[in-house]
């Protein structure tokens, strides 16, 4: 397309702009729409996923159960538990274990300077934080390894049963009491979302090494383990390894799905993915449907200015355009006027996000805020958002432009 | 230089047929200056269109500078629109937003003329027809004189061999419709070939030669004034 005629239709567009306001409102509107909820929906995702990896996002938590089927001539309805022994045995015979830790729980008194409460105390290994998504305070840490090789005396405590203890004391460093047992606090975990539990929030609990657990406690069971594959690919491949080889120990069928009980995070963490994904495909198509209105409006004013401008197709005709030139005027004008519209659109939905992203939300909020006001506005966001306008522009601008092109142009030059 | 070879041309509203013109055999020589003449209805228009590539015929061979233009593609037409033809209509055909330059511009755009040389050429017809004052004025701001004038201007601006003019006077009182006239006579005198649908027959007199149609049939050719 030459120049020339580029700065023809220009003119021609700018001098007629005032007529096509409404409707570049409409598209401003339209993208406006699409955009916001585009960004919401990324948001409520993206709150979503890190509320689901509070619990842990990759790994498999294995826990005590009851044969539901008779097996090799045992009775159902036997009751299997989970030893520290099996542990060792997981880790031999099922490669691809990237972590494993044991935990065994109780209910302590706990007492910190005439303080009293009553809490779960559960007894883990070092690589239990990873795999739960639990991080240490600046100034305090986790258990480590010396800790559980020498069965020190430390605890790692929850925010909550930190605040309740301690007030706004630092805890690092002081001595609590676990049924008159001293221990010293080396770590207060720090706030983190999180979407599930089974024995409350991580919040509320004491971990101490599960080597001092053992000397405190005389249970004789684990209450579970939790493992991480090395490929979080391999998680239902691993679950079914696990059910396997305590099957064979404990002589319960492969099939039988309430001998052990497993909780894996990576399939939870899929599914909820999936669900959110799917509100923001939803909120996504709710936007391209509100801007197709806008589209669907384009076409029609478009084909109103071709009816308005029939004369002044065939006098251009006559004096040697085109067809190709008339199309190209009219699908050009149909451009603009979508340009223009996203434009004010995208610029304003920028705004917006990034304005309700100034509104503070703490990090310890997991209401309904955490979910709402932290829309993501991002690159792929913008070339999907791109792409349904491309089709838009190019399905409204197209027919219009057809019709002024096919005219007849003595019919045209007639037209009053 | 234009030759009709049994020409016609029939227009079909639904059931019925309209025939505009039947069977017309003509021949244009160049550098003639031609009226062409007769009652509402008698295939006037429809002749120029043919002529002027705006209409295709229904039957028949029209020949353009010895070549076949019946069958060509509607951009092919185009081009001879843009090049060989220049239109002069009754009612002046400007484009209203357009200041009067732009309009003697359009033609040069769709043939991708530069801009330096479709500036100098606007120039020259804007001296031409004596309204060079007027370049940025829009058609609502002139009389129908002058927006006649910028019509010629526009229809000479890719310097094409033919004028087509349907009725150049109709709307103009008789002062305005003497001056373009004149033009006419000009660019007659300066070798072009006229083709001129009137009813005025004082206007008529200004041409070399007379078509009458009647009823979609040439009735007469050739009456020298």
């Amino acid at each position: 397309m030459r120049m020339q005629l580029l700065h023809l239709y220009w003119n021609e567009f700018r001098k007629r702009q005032k007529k096509t306001s409404l409707i570049t409102f409409a598209i401003a509107w339209g993208a406006l729409s699409l955009l916001l909820l585009m960004s919401f929906g990324r948001g409520l995702s993206n709150a979503g996923s890190v509320s689901f990896k509070g619990l842990g996002s990759t790994m498999i938590m294995v826990s005590r159960g009851q044969t539901s089927k008779p097996y090799q001539g045992l009775p159902s309805a036997r009751r299997i538990h989970i030893h520290m022994e099996d542990l060792e045995l997981l880790k031999r015979q099922i490669p691809g274990i990237a972590m494993i830790s044991p935990e065994a729980n109780n209910s302590y008194n706990i007492s910190y300077r005439g303080k009293e409460s009553n809490r779960s105390v559960n007894g883990v290994y070092p690589c239990f934080a990873q795999m739960r998504s639990q991080v240490p305070e600046a100034g305090g840490r986790f258990i480590n390894n010396l800790d559980q090789k020498n069965a020190r005396r430390v605890a790692f405590i929850g925010w909550n049963a930190a605040k309740e203890l301690f007030g706004k004391t630092n805890p690092v460093g002081k001595e609590i009491r676990i049924e008159r047992t001293p221990f010293t606090v080396v770590g207060v975990m720090k706030k983190k979302q999180q979407s599930s539990t089974y024995q409350g929030p991580d919040a509320e609990i004491v971990y101490i090494p599960f080597s001092t657990f053992c000397q405190i406690d005389s249970q004789r069971f684990l209450d579970r383990i939790h493992i991480r594959p090395a490929d979080p690919r391999d998680a239902l491949f691993m679950e079914n390894q696990v059910r396997r080889v305590l099957g064979r120990k404990y002589r319960f069928a492969d099939d039988d799905p309430n001998a052990v009980n497993f909780w894996n995070t990576i399939r939870d963490y899929e599914t909820g993915a999936k669900i959110f994904k799917g509100i923001e495909i939803f909120l996504s198509i709710i936007g391209a449907l509100t801007l197709l209105i806008g589209a669907v409006g384009v076409t029609n004013l478009m084909y109103a200015v071709v009816k308005e401008r029939t004369r002044e197709i065939g006098i251009k005709m006559a004096l040697g355009a085109r067809r190709r030139h008339i199309v190209m005027q009219f699908f050009l004008e149909t451009f603009a006027i979508f340009f223009k519209g996203t434009l004010w659109g995208t610029l304003i939905a920028f705004n917006i996000v990034s304005l309700v992203n100034l509104i503070p939300v703490g990090y310890e909020d997991f209401g309904i805020k955490a979910y709402l006001l932290r829309p993501i506005f991002s690159f792929d966001i913008l070339i999907v958002f791109l792409v349904v306008l491309c089709v838009l522009v190019f399905v409204s601008g197209i027919f219009p432009a057809l019709r002024a092109s096919r005219q007849n142009p003595i019919e045209a030059l007639r037209y009053e | 230089m234009i030759e009709f070879r049994n020409i016609s041309k029939v227009y079909k509203m639904g059931e019925v047929e309209f025939v505009a013109l039947k069977g017309i055999f003509i021949t244009v020589q160049k550098g003639e200056f031609i009226s062409i003449m007769g009652p509402s209805g008698s295939g006037k228009s429809t002749l120029m269109n043919i002529i002027g590539c705006l209409d295709t015929p229904s039957e028949g061979s029209y020949y353009l500078e010895g070549k076949n233009v019946s069958g060509l593609s509607f951009d092919q037409l185009s081009t001879i629109r843009n090049r060989k033809v220049g239109f002069v209509f009754q009612n002046f055909n400007l484009l209203p937003y357009a200041t009067a330059f732009e309009n003697i511009e359009l033609p040069m755009l769709f043939n991708g003329k530069k801009g330096a040389e479709r500036k100098r050429r606007v120039d020259e017809l804007l001296e031409m027809v004596g309204l060079q004052p007027w370049a940025k004025h829009r058609p609502t701001e002139m009389s129908g004189g002058q927006q006649q004038r910028v019509a010629i201007a526009r229809a000479l601006a890719m310097d094409p061999p033919i004028i087509l003019a349907d009725e150049p006077t109709g709307n103009l009182d008789s002062k305005s419709g003497h001056e373009i006239m004149e033009i006419f006579s000009q660019l007659w005198k300066g070798g072009r070939t006229i083709l001129m649908v009137t009813h005025d027959p004082a206007i008529a007199a200004f041409s070399r030669s007379t078509i009458r149609l009647l009823d979609g049939a040439v009735q007469e050719n050739g009456a020298a004034h």
